[in-house]
């Protein structure tokens, strides 16, 4: 099928001439169109600028020097250097299973919302009946609080009473240990994480949308079927908005922290030491400020390698004219 | 019409900020600053010159409304001194007092967890409430009175004790079906008559039955197929230190400075809690449900369940589908129970020690909390509720308690004689300790590693997380 | 159309006589499916709904019951004796309604900036934002505290929950924005800009209506982040008046147990507005539905 080059050329004709074909426009002595853009782009960017800065870097700088203290919030920092590393790396126990934890989960979590939700918005964005019923469904977990989501599900999983060994029973199964075993609970967990992915839905749908039907028709026309229109056309044309929601999951999912607030304590056998739960306990609960701002300097720099290498793989999948961002 | 656009957006953005200022304004006039100085609440008079104390405390519904009253009441009586509650989400307490406290920004006086205590005292973050009681005065009981090297620091503002539930619906049903004599089956009302463990375990035995009606001390009992249980042990780490107690061993020696949960004792008693459901099948495989009373109780498929004393008045009186009874916990070598409540503390940064210490005093006194007495949540903590009999009948004979002759032995005299402080009451850290206990024994429930096994594994953290902490 | 087809498909096409019937096939089956995910997905759904209304003894009982044993409506009216619900809902209103609307506004600006204009540093700008996303929110808590609290002195107001929505509502939302702008072809503003409109004009009047389901996307995903936003609003809010849905529910919870059926209809009560928004903010996504559905 020549479908698939044909679209990549459409677009590169009308990505690659851009800068060039307004300078040849006007000759402005001082304010060149370049230097305005670069003003306009400033001036857009001035209140995120001041605003990230304040409420987002100087906080995180200030965990990464906090990084270096024995603080337990009361009495006054103790300056340690990097015992606090040293501790984590040596002696801490749950350091190595909160790595697994965040890990596993993360990956579980995101590949299984970012199949679910693509998948829900296709069908969604077919013509299928009383479809403004249907995608409310599908959304309204994303917008329960967290205390009813947690709690429900705990209530389901629950090993004895619950209602899906329960159902596990009737059926003459044996009930299974969701939240019990260390085997199973993180894709207990997980799932819950894909039923909320209500949001994932609806930018997969919004993204649907915005695919031009232009090359749907001309694809049409030359005889693709609807599987190859999806694949060649869709998934092209979609893959900014993939790549936005696998980022969004992905980070989201790694900072995961309130199923085990809220059901498991990072439990059982510290199969659900989410990592940032942990910095929660020593930050919250240990009194151990410091340590916990080592474990976000090491956390961020986690989270930091896995978005490194999401945008860089991006450069052989992902499907737009980017002068910007690299 | 592109500019005609940008005008309508432009208004639009005006309109909008306009209103959020005057939102925020008006939040602006009614806090002129929250926290440590207080703000007007409806109770208060705009004129008012009393002095403004803040009260955090974090209650669910009923008892937040309690604590209101309590202190709208105080509010009334008093023309130096006006309480202001502040209510702080339960799970989150901690988080938002630390937060508070490392800012400096915490109110004048609290209700803390119990767990947190001794942490903020060591860290000079608690008033010396020694003088808050004369020589003479009644004090509140010894073994609820929080202690950082030998001084007292804070009063627990209620009482509970650990106690054996139990469903008599369902006992009778289960004793019924088997032709059993219930009283050889009911948990003794008296700690002289408390079980031993073992006939504990043989009675629980005999009140399991499987789905084809036969108990579990029968050999062809399916524990598989369990139909009802005979009972069901609270699994919060620091419940199981009663049990550790009974054994003559505990998580830590009696006066605080050694770290002795992996002695024998211990861990003989840990096993045992595991042995319920691992060995013995008379108890539900440990899920979430072993945690309070409405999720095992309220199943109505157990027939007896620890937790503790307040579980009259915010699920059993209130709640339960069926007659309830209580009984003293079984022991192993010492016939003993754990006490504990909230601790009601004065912080150190407050302006305004003496009128905190002045609400606190009256706060303590029964009448003043009465509601939540009543209703079966908090058991008083002055000596004479429990000595004085036309005291303890004014307690007990209200309408949420059981019959009063078994709760005033199972519950009042317990209490009174065979309770002992829980650890945190001398022990500081013990929340990262029972953590720490909670991953350890997670592999106990599953019958992965013996209790043995598993303490043995966690001791070095469990002994280390003790001595940071004292 | 027909007539194009090529060899390779005309086996297919002898499959199903018109593209509509197989068309109707494919709509049938996705519909299937979307009755067997809805059907999943409603179970806990459900469940939140029949525990609102059972009463707390009959909750944990077992067998678990389906259906209400006795619909206790009666839970409602008793979880608005101590649930003020007109009152939080002012309250989350007033931080939901300037956060919302200047967060999107300022998503656009900068996701503008990043999708279409070229100017030095981006790269490094780009990176900077990426890199306020990488820590967990409660690892910035207590500096944040302190400086809201103590450097600013907004200590028990909603400004410092109103106030960091100014930058865009954080990183996704204006890389959201940026994402939808680079979909919509260049060749547009560039004609437009060929015509002489600025680049503001050509932000509002073009980009923006073209990208209209993504700030859906956007207002959405920031009211709910809003509406259900417990840890930030719990540290900054102390006031028993002044509080949101987010910490009322939490009044239900305590140390003592917790009356779990009124949670569960605060709950109900609170996602209402939540599901009413999301129906408005749908027409957008029906909008384009309508379009695609005519060429599809």
């Amino acid at each position: 099928m020549d479908i698939r080059k044909q679209v990549p050329d459409i677009k590169g004709v009308l990505g690659m001439n851009n800068g060039g074909q307004i300078k040849s426009g006007r000759h402005k002595p001082f304010l060149t169109n370049s230097r305005k853009e670069a003003i306009t782009a400033y001036l857009c960017l001035i209140p995120a600028f001041l605003g990230l800065s304040m409420i987002s870097y100087i906080p995180t700088l200030s965990a990464f020097v906090l990084s270096l203290f024995k603080w337990n919030g009361m009495t006054s920092p103790e300056f340690i250097g990097f015992d606090n590393y040293k501790e984590m790396f040596t002696i801490d126990i749950y350091f190595t299973d909160s790595l697994k934890a965040t890990l596993v989960y993360a990956f579980l979590a995101v590949i299984g919302s970012m199949i679910y939700s693509l998948f829900i918005a296709i069908l969604l964005n077919m013509n299928i009946p009383a479809r403004p019923l249907w995608r409310s469904i599908f959304f309204v977990p994303y917008m329960l609080p967290a205390i009813g989501v947690y709690t429900t599900w705990r209530w389901l999983y629950e090993l004895n009473y619950g209602l899906f060994n329960h159902i596990n029973r009737m059926l003459g199964l044996p009930p299974v240990k969701y939240l019990e075993s260390p085997k199973n609970v993180l894709p207990s967990l997980a799932l819950i994480a894909v039923w909320c992915a209500g949001n994932l839905i609806v930018i997969f749908l919004a993204g649907l949308q915005n695919v031009p039907g232009v090359y749907q028709e001309a694809a049409e026309i030359d005889g693709a079927n609807s599987w190859q229109r999806f694949w060649y056309i869709t998934i092209p044309y979609m893959s900014p908005i993939i790549f936005y929601n696998l980022l969004m999951a992905l980070i989201i999912n790694l900072q995961v922290v309130t199923p085990a607030l809220a059901i498991t304590n990072g439990g059982p056998q510290n199969a659900s030491m989410f990592m940032s739960y942990l910095i929660y306990r020593y930050a919250f609960t240990k009194y151990k400020i410091g340590y916990a701002a080592a474990y976000a300097a090491i956390f961020f720099v986690l989270v930091g390698i896995f978005t490194a290498i999401l945008f860089a793989t991006s450069k052989y999948w992902l499907f737009y004219e980017e002068e910007g961002g690299k | 019409m592109i500019k005609r656009k940008i005008a309508i957006l432009l208004a639009a953005i005006v309109m909008l900020s306009l209103i959020t200022l005057s939102a925020c304004d008006g939040t602006n006039k009614d806090v002129p600053s929250t926290g440590t100085t207080g703000t007007e609440s409806s109770g208060g008079t705009s004129a008012d010159e009393r002095i403004r104390i803040t009260y955090a405390q974090w209650g669910n519904e009923t008892e937040t409304a309690a604590c209101q009253a309590v202190a709208d009441k105080f509010n009334a009586q008093q023309d130096k001194i006006y309480v202001e509650v502040l209510k702080i989400d339960y799970d989150n307490y901690i988080a938002k007092l630390n937060t508070m406290a490392t800012a400096g920004e915490l109110p004048d006086t609290a209700i803390m967890s119990e767990a947190g205590v001794l942490t903020f005292a060591k860290n000079g973050l608690l008033y010396d409430i020694s003088e808050m009681y004369e020589e003479n005065e009644a004090k509140p009981l010894d073994c609820i009175t929080f202690k950082n090297n030998g001084t007292p620091v804070a009063y627990s503002a209620a009482n509970e004790v650990l106690n054996i539930w139990y469903n008599i619906d369902l006992l009778k049903e289960v004793c019924e079906k088997q032709g059993l004599d219930i009283n050889q089956f009911t948990p003794p009302a008296k700690a002289e008559d408390a079980w031993s463990w073992d006939e504990f375990v043989r009675v629980a035995q005999t009140l399991t039955i499987d789905v084809n009606g036969r108990n579990a001390l029968d050999p062809n009992f399916d524990p598989n197929n369990v139909d009802i249980y005979g009972c069901c042990v609270n699994i919060l780490p620091w419940q199981l230190e009663v049990w550790c107690l009974s054994n003559g061993g505990g998580f830590f020696n009696k006066d605080g400075t050694e770290c002795i949960i992996n002695q024998p004792e211990a861990v003989e008693a840990l096993q045992a809690i595991a042995d319920l459901s691992l060995k013995y099948h008379c108890a539900p495989p440990v899920s979430t449900a072993a945690t309070a009373l409405s999720t095992s109780l309220g199943t109505e498929k157990i027939v007896m369940a620890t937790d503790g004393a307040w579980n009259v008045g915010t699920y059993l009186g209130p709640d339960a589908n069926f007659e309830y009874g209580v009984g003293v916990l079984p022991y192993f070598k010492e016939k003993v129970t754990i006490c504990t409540g909230g601790p009601n503390v004065v912080f150190a940064t407050t302006k305004h020690p003496e009128e905190a210490m002045t609400w606190l005093k009256w706060y303590y006194q029964e009448e003043n909390s009465w509601d939540l007495i009543e209703n079966g949540t908090w058991m008083p903590i002055l000596e004479s509720w429990y000595t004085n009999s036309e005291l303890t009948d004014k307690w007990i004979n209200n309408k949420n308690y059981p019959e009063a002759g078994m709760y005033k032995s199972a519950v009042v005299d317990y209490a009174f004689n065979n309770a002992v402080s829980t650890a945190w009451y001398y022990v500081s850290g013990t929340d990262v300790f029972n953590a720490a206990l909670d991953t350890a024994m997670s592999y106990v429930w599953t019958g992965d590693m013996t209790a043995r096994e598993a303490i043995n594994k966690y001791y070095d953290e469990l002994n280390r997380i003790f001595l940071e902490n004292n | 159309m027909e007539g194009s087809v090529n060899n390779t498909y005309t086996i297919k096409s002898s499959f199903f006589k018109s593209k509509q019937r197989r068309e109707k096939i494919v709509n049938g089956i996705a519909f299937v499916f979307v009755v067997i995910f809805a059907a999943a997905v409603l179970l806990p759904l459900w469940w939140i709904i029949r525990s609102s209304l059972m009463s707390n003894g009959v909750l944990y009982s077992y067998p678990p019951s389906f259906i209400p044993y006795e619909w206790m409506v009666s839970n409602y009216s008793k979880t608005l004796e101590t649930f003020k619900y007109w009152t939080y809902f002012k309250n989350t209103f007033t931080i939901i309604i300037p956060a919302v609307t200047f967060g999107t506004i300022t998503a656009i600006f900068c996701g503008y900036a990043f999708a279409r204009l070229r100017f030095k540093g981006k790269k490094l700008i780009f990176t900077l934002c990426v890199g306020t996303i990488l820590l967990p929110g409660m690892v910035t808590l207590i500096p944040l505290y302190i400086f809201w609290t103590k450097i600013v002195g907004l200590g028990g107001t909603y400004w410092p929950l109103i106030l960091p929505f100014l930058t865009g509502g954080g990183f996704f939302n204006i890389y959201l924005i940026r994402q939808f702008m680079t979909t919509v072809p260049k060749e547009i503003d560039e004609s437009a800009e060929i015509d002489g409109a600025s680049r503001m004009c050509i932000l509002w009047s073009i980009l923006v209506p073209n990208i209209k389901p993504a700030i859906t996307v956007v207002i959405l995903m920031l009211f709910i982040q809003l509406w259900n936003d417990l840890l930030q609003q719990l540290i900054y809010i102390n006031d028993m008046n002044k509080i949101t849905f987010a910490i009322a529910l939490t009044n239900f919870t305590g140390s003592f147990g917790t009356k779990w059926n009124l949670a569960m209809a605060a709950t109900c009560m609170v996602i209402a507005p939540g599901i009413i928004i999301y129906l408005i903010g749908q027409k957008s996504f029906v909008e384009g539905i309508v379009l695609t559905g005519i060429k599809t």
